[in-house]
């Protein structure tokens, strides 16, 4: 009885692993990307989907993109492959492994694909003309010891966002623009709005670096120093937390627990009406617009003053050696990044652009009113140090670990993280 | 066999099998043990001792760095003394409950049927979906059973219950304890059945108390599946990964974690340090099981 069983049981396995070994070496279908008859070339592009749904998926505007690019090159075509984010990391990482690389990636981070020397330096696959219309801030952000690899698709920048209609209860009159206003406003809510999370300060594992950084970068600091090396337990960044925590988490003008509250509890809670104030991003405007909610926006409050640079994001396009195909992918990006091509991406979504000629059309238009404050803020932007190839390590390091320095000793926990991303750094 | 006159027909495949002996009969059970589970041990080892980058570049060897850097890790200390409270806690309290509900399961009263059907609910429920059911009803502005506690005034106001690890802990507890209750008290049960009546028959008859029979006669008895649900509640309450990942992701930073969930938070970091932990882990089970087994005696039968 037991044996056939097994047997079965057997065959079920070695059918799966069969399975998964073909799956994982398929995808790019009977097509190897390598010069066709004519000398065609297929170019395949991996590409994030920005969308939320079926409807507005990124898959329809690179369809778009594509055709277009063939209609005026014949013998290149361009294979599409869009993912979601929650997939593409593992699905790129299987790709590389397995050696069907892609020729053009979108997504996410670029450094780790630098540091296993993966990568065309973009001036090999974006002609001058093009890298001249990128937003210096952004080029800069996409350098790996001063070579540019990454080259900025989306962007987007950190403002301070407000709850008007509970300001107005509280009797507050305009934003707060210092660390001290922050904390006096956030006490007159508490007192006169209760049920409403003053200020939501999110250093949970979701973003936590994110949030840590702008407020860092409110009292000089940040984790990286002029020279580039990390100084995560700084003097600034250590009187950062110690602040936040005896001002803001201390008499309980902000979440009970930072360190396991996220960045998506924050914004809900926000576009719900039930957190008065925070840092967010252009997204943020939809959800609270959604949510009925009268939202303010004004620059970061810092220590001293408003910062005069705010903590920048972009995502990233990525061209791979593996295949050879530089000439034909300089030619698709070159098109990609057409005035006509990227505005239609940014408009679609709501996002930021990363051209100077996208950045004064959209401010020029006046279609745009709402993402407004923020065109001011990104070519001032600072950045992660993306172009360090530990950051990856030590910005998972800071996600997990840094919002315990809010409720422990903030000298120990940044002193823990600082060692670690001193063996990360050494590591690389 | 070899000397038997040859039959045309027969000796061939005889001859054939004799020499193979039993293997293609548990050929196929040998490869899926090496397949499953010699070859991701010798894979986990193997990577242990690895550079690997992030994008899951091999980098060279690491020697033992990997160990050192392990070893050397601040959380490490308290990651281990949460994983063996966590595991005595979780299986103390199942064992416990489960002795009491085996023995209520195995009494007649109406509605038997339906009761014995309701304990399979949370075995049958994937525990990943349970343990976010319970975050949920815990979470701190939406939570249903942080609602219905404020409305029967047992707390003042919605609390965070799994942001603190002070309340996170016993929260966690209970789930695993819910999650693990079913197997257990039907594994007693099972046990409690194969009880002859007449040897409560006999200790009735001698005059022995309720609780003399139960200490006496149904404990003893019981010891075969009492130890096997100990020893498989070990392994799976100590390698327990969805309550703890469903519930706070070991957070806030690793306070709420156990060895196995550490080992899941250093893979986003450093994939060799964490596969030195899980060959750590991988180690502390077999031990756990051969000290175990060492002590109860199992290994000699049922002596007593």
């Amino acid at each position: 009885m037991n044996k056939p069983v097994l047997a079965l049981a057997t065959v079920c396995v070695l059918g799966a692993l069969a399975l998964t070994a073909c799956g994982s070496g398929g995808g790019g279908g009977s097509d190897d990307g390598g010069p066709g008859p004519g000398g065609k070339v297929t170019l395949k592009l991996v590409a994030a989907d920005y969308g939320d749904k079926e409807s507005n998926s990124s898959k329809a505007y690179w369809k778009g993109v594509t055709s277009a690019f063939t209609a005026a090159h014949p013998d290149i075509a361009v294979d599409v492959q869009v993912v979601n984010w929650n997939d593409i990391d593992k699905q790129v990482k299987t790709m590389i492994q397995s050696g069907n690389v892609p020729d053009v990636l979108q997504t996410g981070g670029y450094a780790d694909k630098v540091a296993d020397d993966l990568l065309y330096k973009a001036e090999d696959v974006l002609s001058a003309a093009t890298r001249a219309d990128l937003i210096d801030s952004l080029a800069d952000a996409g350098r790996v010891k001063g070579v540019q690899y990454g080259i900025p698709f989306v962007s987007s920048a950190r403002a301070f966002f407000y709850n008007r209609a509970v300001f107005q209860q509280a009797g507050i009159t305009r934003p707060p623009a210092t660390w001290d206003e922050l904390r006096q406003d956030a006490e007159l809510i508490k007192a006169k709005v209760p049920g409403v999370t003053p200020y939501a300060l999110p250093l949970g594992p979701e973003e936590a670096q994110g949030e840590s950084m702008l407020w860092e970068l409110g009292n000089g600091g940040g984790p990286t120093g002029k020279d580039g090396a990390y100084t995560l337990d700084s003097q600034a960044n250590v009187d950062t937390f110690g602040w936040l925590r005896t001002n803001l988490v201390g008499p309980g003008l902000t979440y009970a627990n930072p360190a396991t509250t996220d960045r998506k509890t924050a914004f809900a809670d926000f576009a719900a009406g039930k957190a008065a104030m925070l840092n967010g991003h252009p997204s943020l405007i939809t959800m609270a617009r959604d949510g009925k909610v009268d939202y303010g926006v004004a620059p970061v409050p810092g220590k001293a003053g408003p910062l005069a640079s705010t903590l920048g994001v972009a995502d990233w396009m990525m061209a791979f050696k593996k295949n050879g195909h530089r000439d034909q992918v300089r030619t698709f990006l070159d098109f990609v990044y057409t005035e006509e091509n990227t505005l239609r991406f940014y408009e679609t979504y709501n996002l930021m652009p990363v051209t100077k000629d996208a950045l004064s059309a959209m401010t020029a238009s006046g279609r745009h009113k709402d993402l407004e404050p923020f065109f001011a803020l990104l070519p001032q932007a600072t950045f992660y140090p993306l172009g360090d190839t530990s950051w990856d390590a030590v910005s998972a390091e800071l996600k997990k670990s840094v919002g315990g320095a809010v409720a422990g000793d903030p000298a120990k926990v940044l002193g823990d993280l600082q060692k670690k991303a001193k063996a990360a750094t050494a590591d690389k | 066999m070899t000397l038997d006159p040859p039959a045309p027909h027969a000796a061939r495949p005889r001859g054939h099998r004799g020499r193979l002996g039993p293997l293609p009969w548990i050929a196929p059970a040998v490869l899926l043990i090496l397949f499953v589970v010699l070859w991701p041990v010798y894979e986990m080892v193997r990577t242990s001792f690895l550079r690997v980058s992030t994008s899951g570049f091999v980098r060279g060897s690491a020697g033992s760095d990997k160990y050192r850097k392990l070893f050397g890790e601040t959380d490490l200390g308290h990651v281990l003394l949460s994983t063996v409270l966590w595991t005595v806690a979780v299986v103390g309290l199942t064992m416990l409950l489960s002795l009491g509900l085996a023995q209520l399961f195995d009494q007649r009263f109406p509605g038997r049927r339906f009761a014995r059907w309701a304990l399979i609910a949370p075995w049958a429920a994937s525990v990943l979906m349970t343990a976010i059911g319970f975050r949920w009803m815990l979470d701190r502005t939406a939570g249903v059973l942080n609602t219905a506690m404020t409305d029967l005034g047992l707390i003042d106001g919605p609390r965070d219950w799994l942001g603190d690890p002070a309340t996170a802990w016993p929260w966690m507890v209970a789930v695993a304890v819910f999650v693990s209750l079913p197997f257990t008290t039907y594994t007693l049960l099972a046990g409690l059945q194969t009880v002859p009546g007449e040897v409560y028959e006999a200790a009735r008859v001698d005059g022995a108390s309720r609780w003399q029979v139960y200490r006496r006669i149904t404990l003893p008895l019981l010891r075969p599946a009492f130890l096997v649900g100990l020893v498989i509640n070990l392994i799976n309450v100590f390698n327990s990964f969805p309550v703890i990942w469903g519930m706070t992701q070991g957070g806030p930073s690793s306070d709420t974690a156990t060895t196995t969930v550490f080992m899941y938070q250093l893979k986003s970091t450093d994939i060799g340090e964490s596969a030195a932990m899980s060959v750590v882990n991988f180690a502390l089970v077999v031990v756990m099981v051969l000290v175990f087994l060492k002590v109860s005696g199992w290994t000699n039968g049922e002596r007593r």
